[in-house]
């Protein structure tokens, strides 16, 4: 199916029209600056190339992407960015005001999908190595090595085989056995305002026993498309929060999609709170690998105007004792459409597996909408498994309780939309990321219905 | 007069007519008791006097401190110093109980061109209102009423009033429910708010709450119908006999 480095010729067969503008970019330059990478990676930029060639968008007609609307994305193409040049990323310090945790701690800060060196701090402790994915090249190679492993499912993530033929850059974290970390490490990644795409692959290996949390942040100005992919492994008894806010700009596409293999007695807590895009998919494929390992899988969306987010979660028990725990709220307002399609999947050596999913829904409006698709598919005799979801209407009866206490109506209904969601950002175990997400939440929700 | 209550008639959205032709008289500084049966229309008296949506005022009108009160907003009405304390107080999960309590007080405060209260000067009034009505700190820190026991409930009712500092409170059926204990911490809270330029309206089924807070009027329910007033001793009459023998009179047209 490969073509020789010679030609500039990646496919021989029929590509989706709306691949071809990708396929001619790669032609066009990054099949050159590939050649000069090491190892293996440009063979798999080609090969994810190809299957984006093949498959091409996703389409609604297949289950797991029914509830985005991508035509405006597959008709006017966005293709991979430049890197931004010095003035364009001077001019980014203003917009990392109040994305930023309190404090100096290890952070790694993106523009357009490329390393910013100059608003990144990446001192780390005796056993972490946090860095780029150009300096893990350059340094350590063998850190690659683990991110080559292929995506599970990448056939059916056109979007992943397109992030492996593009990623710019991305960062790799690894924790060494038995090492902790108290503060998080944040990953900023943001959008200068440049029309294009951004692709960054990412890669988290924690350690046996280690412990540390994440957080990323994503967002933006004017039109573009985040294309990120993360992939999380954790060894035997390592433990790893990783928390996603998604603040994209109301013009911007953000796909975004992790997928995390935990090993015998991990713990894994995964949040993300969807708060800006126009089209936003952020999507968490859990392995539950080794036995006895724990999951949370939590989050909240917020929609208005004609926004569209997807909280899309897998998590699969393949062996006994495992536990998960899934609570994703969405609020839909304006002609905002929200949806969750979340899956639990317990085989059959899985026994044992205690997994409960809940999905709670709120409707601000008579044109917003929501979905909600929670599925679990048990193939093992003795489990514990439960799910369930609501979508309702503010709380009359909390209404009129704080009303009767003087409290204006449009108060009222943001402290009872508010409190609706911060239910479930207030399980986030780190207080400074858990203060920094109310804080957001709070400024997003301060202009909800207008 | 602090609520000049004129043959008022109210219905539910299904049409049942509940009030049947009201009329009450309550003055700043005075304690009236609304005491009747189930059903007799107590609690959609609260609710309409409260703003409360699904009732309808066919006939009749409220004034208070001379306005008229069902023109305004139920948010508008609690401003003006209305207070309903809730038969069933409302959880309401995700949010916190003084965050609430402040944006109540300071929605109020706002309504009168006063300057808001920051958390700290918020906090110090709180303080010095909660060892009234034996409030522990944790109970602050909750979301409102979520996980309260019903003892709970009703304190942190009358608590919220103490803040909120009304004119015109009215006690739906506060009383239910309660333990001697808790009943009588109740009482202390709503004896504490007795005032001259305060008006106090408790509706109850039973005379418990009524030995604690001694009441200047007592009137009874019946039908949607006021048909008895009188004083304290009303209702001791009415612990012994029951309300049975009011319904003869409420039989009689309006």
């Amino acid at each position: 199916m490969n073509a020789p480095a010679s030609t500039n010729r990646i496919v021989d067969f029929p590509v989706k029209p709306e691949a071809r503008p990708y396929l001619d970019a790669f032609e066009g330059g990054v099949a050159r600056d590939v050649e000069t990478e090491p190892g293996s990676i440009a063979r798999h930029r080609r090969r994810g190339l190809a299957r984006f060639a093949e498959t091409g968008f996703p389409s609604r007609r297949s289950e797991s992407w029914r509830y985005l609307d991508l035509r405006p994305l597959a008709r006017d193409p966005l293709l991979p960015a430049q890197a931004p040049s010095a003035r364009v990323l001077r001019a980014m310090d203003e917009h990392l005001t109040g994305l930023l945790l309190p404090g100096k701690g290890p952070r790694l800060v993106i523009v357009d999908g490329y390393f910013a060196a100059e608003f990144s701090s990446l001192d780390m402790p005796a056993g972490i190595w946090f860095g780029t994915i150009s300096a893990a090249l350059a340094e350590r190679p063998e850190l690659i090595d683990e991110l080559d492993t292929e995506i599970p499912g990448d056939g059916e993530h056109p979007f992943a085989a397109l992030n492996t033929a593009f990623f710019a850059d991305g960062y790799v974290l690894k924790i060494a056995p038995g090492v902790a970390l108290d503060d998080p490490i944040e990953i900023i990644h943001l959008g200068s305002g440049a029309t294009g795409s951004f692709h960054t692959r990412s890669l988290i290996t924690s350690g046996e026993g280690s412990r540390a949390s994440v957080l990323e942040v994503y967002a933006g100005e004017g039109r573009y498309w985040r294309n990120d992919v993360v992939a999380i492994r954790l060894a035997d008894g390592a433990e790893l929060a990783r928390t996603a806010i998604v603040e994209e700009s109301n013009e911007a596409v953000h796909t975004g999609q992790i997928d995390a293999t935990l090993g015998e007695a991990a713990r894994f807590a995964g949040f993300a709170l969807v708060l800006g895009g126009r089209t936003v998919r952020h999507e968490a494929s859990v392995a539950m690998a080794g036995e006895n390992a724990r999951c949370r899988l939590d989050g909240a969306f917020v929609v208005s105007g004609r926004d569209e987010a997807n909280i899309v979660t897998t998590v699969d028990h393949r062996v006994p004792g495992g536990q998960t725990r899934e609570l994703i709220k969405g609020v839909a307002a304006g002609r905002g459409h929200g949806a969750f399609q979340g899956r639990l999947i317990v085989r059959e050596d899985a026994q044992k597996t205690d997994a409960h999913q809940l999905s709670r829904n709120l409707l601000i409006g008579a044109r917003a909408a929501i979905d909600t698709k929670p599925q679990l598919e048990i193939y093992a005799d003795d489990v514990k498994c439960s799910h369930g979801a609501s979508i309702g209407d503010l709380d009359e009866a909390a209404l009129f309780y704080l009303e009767a206490r003087g409290i204006p109506a449009g108060e009222a209904r943001h402290m009872l939309i508010d409190g609706f969601l911060r239910e479930v950002v207030e399980t986030v175990d780190d207080f400074a990321t858990r203060t920094h997400l109310l804080r957001r939440l709070a400024g997003r929700l301060s202009n909800l219905e207008e | 007069m602090m609520l000049e209550i004129t043959n008022l008639h109210a219905r539910l959205a299904d049409g049942r007519e509940i009030l049947r032709g009201i009329d009450l008289a309550v003055a700043a500084g005075e304690v009236h008791a609304i005491m009747g049966p189930n059903g007799s229309g107590k609690s959609t008296l609260a609710a309409v006097l409260a703003g409360r949506a699904g009732y309808e005022v066919t006939e009749g009108g409220v004034r208070y401190q001379g306005h008229d009160l069902l023109a305004m907003p139920a948010d508008e009405r609690a401003r003006e110093g209305v207070f309903l304390a809730f038969q069933y107080p409302v959880e309401i999960p995700g949010v916190n109980n003084t965050y609430f309590l402040r944006a109540a007080v300071n929605a109020q405060r706002r309504h009168r061109g006063e300057p808001e209260l920051d958390a700290g000067q918020f906090l110090r009034i709180v303080r010095a209102k909660l060892k009234l009505l034996d409030i522990g700190d944790d109970l602050l820190q909750r979301a409102v009423n979520v996980g309260f026991s019903g003892g709970e409930k009703k304190r942190n009712e009358i608590f919220q009033m103490a803040i909120l500092e009304p004119k015109l409170a009215i006690l739906d059926e506060t009383d239910s429910g309660l333990d001697i204990d808790a009943l009588r911490t109740v009482a202390r809270g709503v004896n504490g708010l007795r005032a001259p330029d305060r008006a106090i309206v408790i509706i109850t089924h039973y005379q418990r709450l009524l030995d604690h807070v001694e009441p200047d009027h007592v009137h009874v329910l019946q039908d949607g119908r006021i048909v008895q007033s009188g004083d304290k001793g009303l209702a001791a009459e009415l612990e012994e006999r029951g309300y049975g023998t009011f319904d003869e009179a409420a039989g009689e047209p309006a």
